[in-house]
């Protein structure tokens, strides 16, 4: 009889830089049961959410996650507008996608390169990150920082994209477009990663659908779903349609975050070449309304929720942020039994998990 | 929000398996205290993730209510975490962390709880 | 001075570890080893073993489950060793002080050698940050 061994899997550990445990069973070689133990990562943001002004709520929820705080601040500022609503300039819808596309092109590039270091290629994880420097240079010129951007206020955007700006955005961009070229290539052609990839971690389309998964997650499966569809900021306004593979396989879901990549350039080029002219913010006084909405945006992981409920102060009543990983997290229990041990890393990282972001 | 259907929570179940039947996604499930009593929302969503359904029950503080992880696991987590932060008796959960999905053995319990509008009046805090 | 001090200073083993951080400081002491700010060229090397390690990266603020898992690292760590911390919210709590599950700065927990404030702090800091540890290091009288 094979011998079953419990091994802890974090919350320190080299693989996944954030703190959360997996309980993993193996028996010899292979895994037959995991528990996600999480709460590592917990501060209790929602309930600082109450505490704090409307406004000051921007900031807390940026630190929500750091690789995808724009998204965590669009979210926060459409969710407190939607309370009024208020009516925000065209110019700032563009200048908020603009941004979003931004870092969703940073936080995609991360990803491969942590990707490409889960099965061993270190020195494709320094090229990437090594691209990504240069997207970080844009944000940090256009919106203000390199990781937690601070741009959005409830009303409109506090920085304006000027045309020397936008030139150099439009040449970085095309530079990054061209050097993640070359090494997509790699990672999507490559005999190796293939065989480390394809296959591994298969996920149904009815799997994700009942687990609820979201983002590439989803869209690796063969469901054609993202918020962008919803049309919020200037979605609308731009040629936008989700990307799907249909594998369901590890390398499926690379392979919908690679063509993202890609997409998401071509988004800010287009939204850059249709930026109205106009007003970037309008005044906000008062608090908000007592009322309640959703917002919902696309983070580079997937749907990101925010719950807000209004109850005419300047502190809000309720707050609730669900974040893409806290979705796809329940994806574990059915991609890791069955796997190699060697196939851990892979398969966890195959759904890019941001444990910050599910603990709040 | 548009489409909050209110239910009674002995209705979740079936309510929420016939939307999922139906092709629909959960998304998320949100808990608000309403001083006396607690506010279940659970959100569904639909037509390649655009449309949002919610289900709604409000039960008091101390009635258990029924877990939807015997229909489907994407509930699990939230499901626990209202069980922690709120106090909402959630009963027959799939996987029960008792208590520390979220929180530490020296956490406070039910943080998210508002203090008792009448207290905090006896006590001038309002 | 012998040839482990020495050589501790010249190429100091870094174990970065995060408690409940934003990510924002994580994503930061990465690309710290990644091409454009390169540590490895210091010598700096990212370690994944507490008992390796010299200097300890700590972000994010500790919260209440964290802090036995840091106390226990900050243990393994074989002496002399120094503690950083990595941004604002390690050092003092930063933005979420009023958070109910945060207790505070990495110092509630174990002693910290030198703080390097920024939210989310940027890689230069984080270099500087180091090197303020590794001056003293080397000024110590071991
Ligand atoms: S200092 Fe700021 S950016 Fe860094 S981990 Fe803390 S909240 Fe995040």
């Amino acid at each position: 009889m094979a011998t079953r061994t419990t091994v802890p899997f974090g919350p320190q550990h080299p693989v996944l830089p954030e703190p959360v445990q997996l309980r993993i069973t193996y028996e010899d070689e292979k895994v037959v049961e995991v528990v996600p133990v999480i709460g590592y990562g917990q501060r209790g943001i929602e309930k600082a959410c109450e505490l704090n002004e409307y406004n000051k709520n921007i900031y807390l929820c940026e630190r929500v996650c750091g690789i995808c705080s724009y998204q965590h601040s669009e979210s926060v500022v459409l969710a407190t507008e939607q309370l009024w609503p208020l009516d925000i300039p065209p110019r700032t819808k563009f200048l908020r996608t603009i941004w979003a596309e931004m870092a969703r092109t940073h936080s995609h590039l991360l990803w491969l390169g942590l990707f490409a270091d889960a099965f061993g290629y270190e020195s494709m994880f320094l090229q990437f990150w090594r691209i990504r420097e240069k997207v970080l240079d844009i944000l940090e010129q256009t919106a203000g920082h390199r990781v937690i951007q601070s741009v959005n206020v409830v009303g409109g955007v506090r920085r304006d994209i000027d045309e020397a700006q936008k030139k150099t955005v439009i040449d970085t961009l095309n530079v990054v477009r061209r050097e993640s070229d070359d090494l997509v290539n790699v990672l999507i052609n490559d005999y190796t990663v293939k065989s480390r990839t394809v296959g591994v971690g298969v996920m149904t389309k009815a799997q994700a659908m009942a687990l609820g998964c979201v983002g590439p997650t989803l869209r690796g499966s063969g469901v054609s779903e993202d918020a962008r569809l919803t049309k919020y900021s200037a979605y609308g306004e731009l040629n936008y349609e989700p990307i799907v593979e249909t594998a369901g396989d590890c390398y499926a879901r690379m392979k919908v975050r690679a063509r993202e990549l890609f997409q998401a350039i071509d988004l800010q080029m287009e939204a850059l070449s249709k930026l109205p002219e106009g007003e970037i913010a309008i005044k906000v006084k008062g608090g908000p309304p007592a009322n309640e909405t959703v917002a919902r945006t696309e983070a580079p992981r997937g749907e990101l929720y925010y719950y807000a409920k209004g109850n005419g102060t300047r502190h809000l009543e309720r707050m609730k942020i669900r974040t893409p990983t806290f979705a796809n997290l329940p994806a574990v229990l059915i991609l890791l039994p069955g796997c190699q041990l060697a196939d851990v890393p892979v398969n966890i990282h195959s759904l890019d998990p941001c444990i910050s972001c599910t603990e709040r | 929000m548009e489409n909050i259907i209110q239910i009674t929570k002995n209705d979740i179940v079936n309510e929420g398996k016939k939307l999922l039947d139906a092709g629909a996604k959960f998304v998320t499930a949100v808990c608000n205290d309403l001083d006396e009593k607690l506010e279940v929302t659970y959100f569904f969503s639909a037509n390649r993730g655009v449309d949002l359904t919610c289900l709604r029950y409000t039960v008091g503080k101390d009635e258990e209510v029924p877990s939807l992880t015997g229909t489907t696991l994407s509930t699990l987590l939230i499901e626990n975490e209202m069980k922690e932060l709120f106090g909402l008796k959630v009963k027959d959960l799939a996987i029960d962390y008792g208590g520390h999905l979220m929180l530490a053995h020296d956490s406070p319990t039910t943080p998210m709880l508002k203090p008792k509008k009448a207290e905090a009046e006896s006590k001038g805090e309002i | 001075m012998g040839l482990i001090h020495n050589s501790r200073i010249k190429s100091p083993w870094i174990m970065h570890f995060d408690n409940s951080s934003c990510n924002g400081c994580d994503i930061e002491v990465l690309a710290c080893l990644t091409p454009l700010y390169d540590v490895e060229r210091f010598g700096i090397v990212n370690m994944g073993n507490p008992k390796h390690a010299d200097v300890l990266l700590i972000t994010g603020p500790v919260n209440r489950r964290t802090a036995r898992v840091l106390r226990n690292l900050y243990d393994q760590v074989p002496g002399p060793k120094m503690v950083i911390a990595v941004g604002t919210c390690a050092s003092t709590g930063g933005v979420f002080h009023n958070c109910y599950n945060v207790l505070g700065g990495v110092d509630k927990v174990v002693p910290v050698d030198v703080y390097i404030p920024g939210c989310s702090v940027r890689p230069e800091a984080i270099i500087d940050g180091v090197v303020l540890a590794l001056q003293k290091l080397a000024s110590a009288n071991l």
